[in-house]
């Protein structure tokens, strides 16, 4: 739930991004990957996801498939990981945690992106950026790029301007930039570049002979949410300098979790797919339970390869739960519900379930008729206890405790050791 | 008022205090007069780590340290944080590798020591020419 923030206590907003992330990651502890062709892999090892900027450099464009590349990695002297989304997910929580010293107002807006609020003078803004930049590179040892303006909408173009102009060394504040340059870079953008723009909307403006990120900032604004949105009328009034996009605090309130993935094999039988929505049943109450939430619904679904147009197969299933419920074994039984839909044979790239309608663990005691005698019983507790002390898929419901990993779960061969979060993979240090 | 139930007796204002305060909850029972001292258990993290974000632990390969009392094995915690001093034992950056030295910074220049005469002492130019990747302030020896 988003909690509209008091706008006049804020001058303006910084934007910070770490630089292709996941490579810098990756960077961070293995120093002999700097200033080399870096790429990282999506799951499954499937297509490159970040990009060095040396790896750009050799033509290498964003989401090209792996198996297209790897034959001539070795004559580029291109190096690839595969996501070690364990080093990313803590890196990525140590540069919010950093962040959070600098504002009392932190929006964490993506992995590796967040906004802040923050006060002061023109130069003062300008300092408070360099310090930012410097601390994440000292404290982290990743390099972000900071963009400052009175509204996110011009902190992302101000952001997107530091990452693209050397000159900026990474920091810009859009206020204290000439104003003739500020119109020569918005002219020179197109409207599908800014932020929150989508890129079907671009005909219909280009129709109206609006074409550039600066047309769009010149345009009237009651003409643009007439004919198009409110939406976009925000996006006129923020390129002018008035904010209309409010600070969101964290987002607590979720509202779903989803566990999908796509397989390293195709599944063909149900009994396969009952073993994956079994692990997937468990996970979800896991992370239910660590946010102290229960779902009210779940939705399970499975899905063919977009790359395979023969035998098209997209099942889901959305089934209620009798009550609000964290439960393992409830969870399990709901996303099993899918398995009549299979088709015997089909293969199947991915599967996956989603809980919604999330609600606090414990607002109402259920009446006790209705009390589910597995977590009388405390299942869950027992599970994750097990789960904790041997590690994740040593203990499951039915087929899911497979020890070594079924085979369809994801490759990840070429990832780097997890060193902020496995204590057999800390980074090594030469003492010789 | 004080109930008597068997030989539960507690003061009604007694029990509220401690449900208040104590972190064990208790329902019933003659409570333990511990529970008033109980503060949680010695948290290492605490203690171990100034400064979450910028601490890492590090696993040392080699005996070039042993006089340093760092032995092949021994994990280290690194704040990157800290800025490196004279006698710092601190992990750089050498030919793409994360090494631990000593830093020497004397009148004569700028020094990478081993801690085990075996291994020879490295000039470094200056120290704006040397990543130094952070600063340890504990050795996790095995003994």
């Amino acid at each position: 739930m988003s909690k509209p923030a008091p706008m006049r206590q804020m001058q303006e907003i910084a934007l910070v991004d770490v630089n292709c992330f996941y490579a810098s990651a990756e960077r961070a502890f293995d120093p002999s990957l700097e200033g080399k062709p870096l790429v990282v892999l999506s799951n499954n090892d499937g297509c490159a996801v970040t990009r060095s900027p040396e790896a750009k450099a050799l033509g290498i464009g964003v989401g090209e498939p792996w198996f297209k590349i790897a034959p001539r990695a070795k004559e580029w002297g291109l190096i690839a990981r595969s996501s070690n989304y364990e080093l990313y997910g803590d890196i990525s929580a140590r540069v919010m945690e950093l962040l959070g010293r600098y504002s009392a107002w932190l929006e964490v807006y993506s992995i590796d992106e967040a906004f802040l609020g923050v006060k002061g003078s023109p130069a003062a803004l300008l300092q408070l950026g360099r310090e930012i930049k410097a601390a994440a590179a000292r404290n982290v040892g990743v390099p972000v790029c900071v963009g400052i303006a009175r509204t996110k909408t011009l902190a992302k173009l101000a952001n997107k301007w530091a990452k693209h102009n050397p000159a900026f060394d990474g920091v810009c504040r859009w206020d204290s930039v000439p104003a003739g340059r500020r119109e020569a870079l918005m002219a020179g953008l197109s409207v599908v570049e800014l932020w929150g723009v989508a890129a079907r909307l671009t005909k219909r403006l280009n129709a109206i002979g609006i074409h550039s990120v600066l047309d769009l900032s010149r345009a009237d604004p009651v003409r643009i949410r007439d004919k198009f949105s409110v939406v976009l009328m925000r996006t006129v009034l923020e390129l002018q300098g008035t904010p209309c996009i409010p600070m969101e605090e964290e987002r607590v309130g979720r509202d779903q979790l989803i566990f999908s993935r796509s397989f390293s094999t195709p599944i063909t039988t149900a009994a396969e797919l009952r073993q994956v929505l079994s692990v997937y049943g468990q996970q979800a109450s896991a992370r239910l339970a660590k946010h102290d939430l229960q779902a009210k619904v779940l939705t399970a679904f499975a899905g063919t390869s977009h790359y395979n147009p023969q035998d098209t197969s997209y099942p889901s299933v959305c089934v209620p739960l009798p009550m609000p419920t964290a439960d393992p074994v409830i969870l399990t039984k709901a996303a099993h519900a899918l398995l009549p839909a299979i088709q015997e044979g089909v293969k199947y790239a991915r599967a996956g379930i989603m809980v919604t309608d999330l609600r606090p663990t414990g607002n109402q005691k259920p009446l006790e008729l209705f009390e589910n005698p597995h977590e009388e019983r405390n299942i869950r507790p027992l599970l994750e206890d097990i789960a904790r002390r041997y590690g994740r898929g040593s203990i499951g419901l039915g087929h899911a405790g497979i020890r070594g990993g079924p085979d369809w779960s994801m490759k990840r061969g070429m990832r780097s050791p997890r060193y902020t979060t496995h204590w057999d993979e800390l980074p090594l240090v030469k003492a010789a | 008022m004080g109930v008597v139930l068997g030989p539960r007796v507690i003061d009604a204002g007694l029990s509220l205090r401690l449900v208040l305060i104590s972190p064990v909850a208790v329902a019933a029972g003659y409570p333990s007069p511990a529970q008033d001292y109980f503060d949680g258990r010695i948290d290492l993290n605490a203690h171990l780590i100034k400064d979450i974000t910028s601490t890492f632990v590090v696993r040392v390969t080699g005996d070039s340290m042993e006089r340093a009392g760092i032995s092949d094995g021994d994990e280290l915690i690194v704040n990157r944080a800290l800025e490196p001093k004279d006698g710092s034992v601190v992990v750089a950056v050498l030919d793409g590798e994360l090494t631990v030295k000593r830093l020497r910074l004397t009148s004569a220049g700028v020094v990478l020591q081993a801690e085990n005469p075996r291994y020879p002492d490295i000039p470094v130019p200056s120290l704006s020419e040397l990543t130094i990747w952070g600063v340890a302030t504990r050795c996790l020896h095995h003994v």
